[in-house]
């Protein structure tokens, strides 16, 4: 067995220490709670999405947007509010230009042009949503303050379960089990917790990667988040919204989120412009025809009227300096760096953008307005969340009132004994096995064979189609592969034991797919299901609940939180 | 792949170990005083490596099939 090196306790155990794990970190402390911890996979200076940065910060301001509801409006009629929950919208709206202060009060550039602006991610003549900001150093700052607050970090351990009790028939969590992958040689860490709030980011690597699918870490957003939601599944917490795939679109082949940096217009080969927005580079808008015609990278390419390219020529030199500037901003130096390399100039070449493979991008864990789950003590925050919203400032709002939330909780709750948990103990020995084991497939055999199964069975449209004979054939070729995982996986130190950890996560995920995917009799957004070719208008109000219950997965719609 | 380690200029601090976003190095000093890129097809290229080294040490050497598609931005006009 795989020794135990320590049994913590917390009043908070944080689980990811990305945007939305270190708001609640530093929330919860700042609320009373005094054992905060952060578990953290890589570490929390540069780790998830925002590891290098990210430049825009969506938000309200009165002076500018007047009323609260227009941007609301605007947001929820877009196609990412879709799938959220308005009431947990508006509050994070309301809250979000105090946030930007306390970032700002941190030393977080919230003003990287002297004053708060709006840009991008915009329709000329509308309100513009997205603030522009300055967040390369956006992680630092927020270990620091958590630091400061007292909350232990423990970079190098990520999660691989829960533990959850049960009392009058209601769900409530009571620790973590982590892994010490500081050293090659793996350890285990109990947490016993009053309270845990789940921020592993969103989730890549179930679909063969688009650009390079023999290359599954060349992703948009970050690929060490994978699989996080399957934490809060396993413990009998909601998903919703599984089964919309998030689809992101960017440079190819060389993948990365951030194309609202770009300050270019989408056009044809021939020089037309793709969408109807804008006819030359525009540093205030941006082009939004990628963001609301989303399919159209391929669209382009199977009518054989494409490429596509992101053509910042028009632009003028300062404005071409301002947005090479932004790219550092927005965590981009990488593609800036091989660009320069490359002799490769905006300003003259212009670059063919696509749509990447389906993400779990604000997509998975159903939470309240409080960022409690229905697992009591359970709570999550960001990308990971299925009904609030992904990016950056949805994540800081969850996180900061989640945090606050589960200081007030656990201030009235003991900690429970987890070491004797049989559900924990069996965890424990199934991880002990894939170590103990002399030969086996490894984690990325399995992987690559789940991204298989789910790019054939579980396809994101519009060219792709599901349907009910396919679901169900993928459903059955996920419980082969499950038991093969089970039963002969092999790891041979702590850093392939933590990959092993998330395709187990990965194929819990992937269950949670195929039956969602299944319940939604309509087809909506990328959802495409032959056997229901038409968007049910009675569904726009409700959302599709997906849940494990005494081993059975439960699927319900309900309706939306207004 | 991805992250390169300048063996002369390279400190042995061991920064880009610890805050490598996909852990791939491993840096064992009594063994090298440079870190090890241990799983380079892990690498996210996100840069925290390069950006972080405080002897400027590490570069990114981007695997070919990443190739950045591009087209000189004339030819979009001149055919319009
Ligand atoms: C290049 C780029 C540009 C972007 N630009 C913008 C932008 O301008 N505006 C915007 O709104 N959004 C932007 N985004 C998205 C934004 O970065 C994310 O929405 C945001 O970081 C989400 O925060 P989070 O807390 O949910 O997840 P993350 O910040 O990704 O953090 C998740 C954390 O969980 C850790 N983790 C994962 N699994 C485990 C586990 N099992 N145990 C322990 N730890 C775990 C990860 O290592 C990571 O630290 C961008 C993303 C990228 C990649």
């Amino acid at each position: 067995m795989i020794p135990v090196k320590a049994v913590l306790e917390a009043d908070l155990a944080v689980v990811g220490g990305g945007i939305g794990g270190l708001m609640a970190a530093i929330s919860a402390a700042e609320a009373g709670a005094e054992k905060v911890i952060v578990l953290e996979k890589a570490h929390v200076r540069r780790s998830g999405s925002g590891a290098t940065g990210n430049d825009h910060f969506r938000c309200f301001l009165p002076e500018y947007h007047k009323t609260l509801d227009s941007i609301l409006q605007q947001t929820l009629n877009s196609p990412i509010g879709m799938t959220r929950d308005p009431v947990i919208l508006r509050q994070s709206l309301e809250k979000s230009f105090e946030l930007v202060r306390m970032w700002e009060e941190w030393g977080i550039n919230m003003r990287p042009t002297g004053k708060y602006e709006f840009m991008g991610h915009a329709f000329p003549g509308r309100l513009r949503p997205s603030l522009k900001y300055d967040g390369r150093n956006q992680k630092a700052v927020l270990m620091t303050q958590a630091k400061k607050r007292g909350v232990r970090i423990f970079n190098h351990h990520p999660a691989l379960d829960l533990c959850v009790a049960e009392e009058d028939g209601a769900r409530r969590v009571t620790g973590v089990l982590a892994l010490d992958m500081s050293v090659p040689e793996p350890a285990f860490v109990l947490v016993r917790a009053k309270t845990v709030l789940l921020a592993t980011g969103l989730t890549h690597r179930m679909y063969l990667t688009g650009p390079t699918p023999a290359y599954m870490f060349n992703t948009s957003h970050c690929p060490n988040c994978a699989g996080g939601q399957a934490l809060a599944w396993r413990a009998g917490a909601r998903l919703v919204n599984m089964e919309i795939p998030y689809v992101h679109a960017g440079p190819k082949y060389f993948a990365r989120a951030g194309k609202a940096t770009w300050i270019g217009v989408y056009r044809y080969p021939d020089g037309r412009p793709v969408g109807p927005f804008i006819t030359r580079p525009d540093v205030v808008y941006g082009d939004i025809t990628g963001d609301v015609w989303n399919s159209a990278f391929t669209d382009v390419l199977l009518d054989g009227s494409g490429p596509v390219y992101q053509d910042c020529s028009g632009a003028s030199s300062e404005e071409l300096a301002f947005m090479r500037g932004a790219m550092f901003s927005e965590g981009l130096s990488a593609m800036v760096h091989y660009m320069d390399e490359h002799e490769l100039d905006p300003g003259k070449h212009a670059f063919e953008f696509m749509q990447y493979e389906p993400t779990f991008h604000g997509r998975g864990v159903e939470v309240k307005p409080d960022a409690e789950t229905s697992v009591s003590g359970l709570f999550a925050a960001g990308d990971m969340v299925g009904n609030g919203g992904a990016g950056i400032s949805p994540a800081a709002y969850l996180g900061w009132t989640g945090g606050e939330h589960a200081a007030k909780k656990a201030a009235v709750l003991s900690f429970t004994n987890i070491e004797d948990d049989p559900a924990l103990k069996e965890r424990m020995e199934l991880f002990s096995s894939f170590l103990k084991r002399e030969e086996g497939p490894d984690w990325k055999e399995a992987n690559f064979a789940l991204q298989q199964i789910m790019s054939d069975y579980a396809p994101a449209g519009p060219h792709r189609v599901r349907s009910a004979t396919l679901l169900r054939a993928g459903m059955e070729y996920l419980e082969q592969l499950r038991a093969e995982a089970f039963s002969h996986l092999r790891a041979g130190c702590s850093h392939t034991l933590m990959r092993t950890g998330e395709v187990l996560d990965l194929l819990d995920c992937a269950r949670a797919v195929l039956h969602a995917a299944l319940a939604r009799e309509e087809s909506r957004a990328g959802h495409r299901r032959s056997d229901f070719r038409f968007t049910n208008p009675l569904l726009n109000s409700r959302q599709l609940n997906v849940w494990l219950e005494g081993g059975e997965v439960k699927t319900g719609f309900r309706d939306k939180w207004m | 792949m991805p992250p390169v380690i300048d063996r002369e200029k390279c400190v042995g601090c061991g920064t880009c170990a610890d805050i490598c976003n996909s852990h791939i190095f491993l840096h064992e000093p009594d063994k090298d005083r440079v870190p090890r890129v241990r799983f380079p097809d892990e690498c996210w290229h996100c840069d925290s490596c390069v950006l972080d080294c405080p002897a400027g040490a590490v570069r990114l050497r981007i695997p070919l099939p990443f190739m950045m598609l591009h087209v000189a931005s004339e030819s979009l006009r001149r055919q319009s």
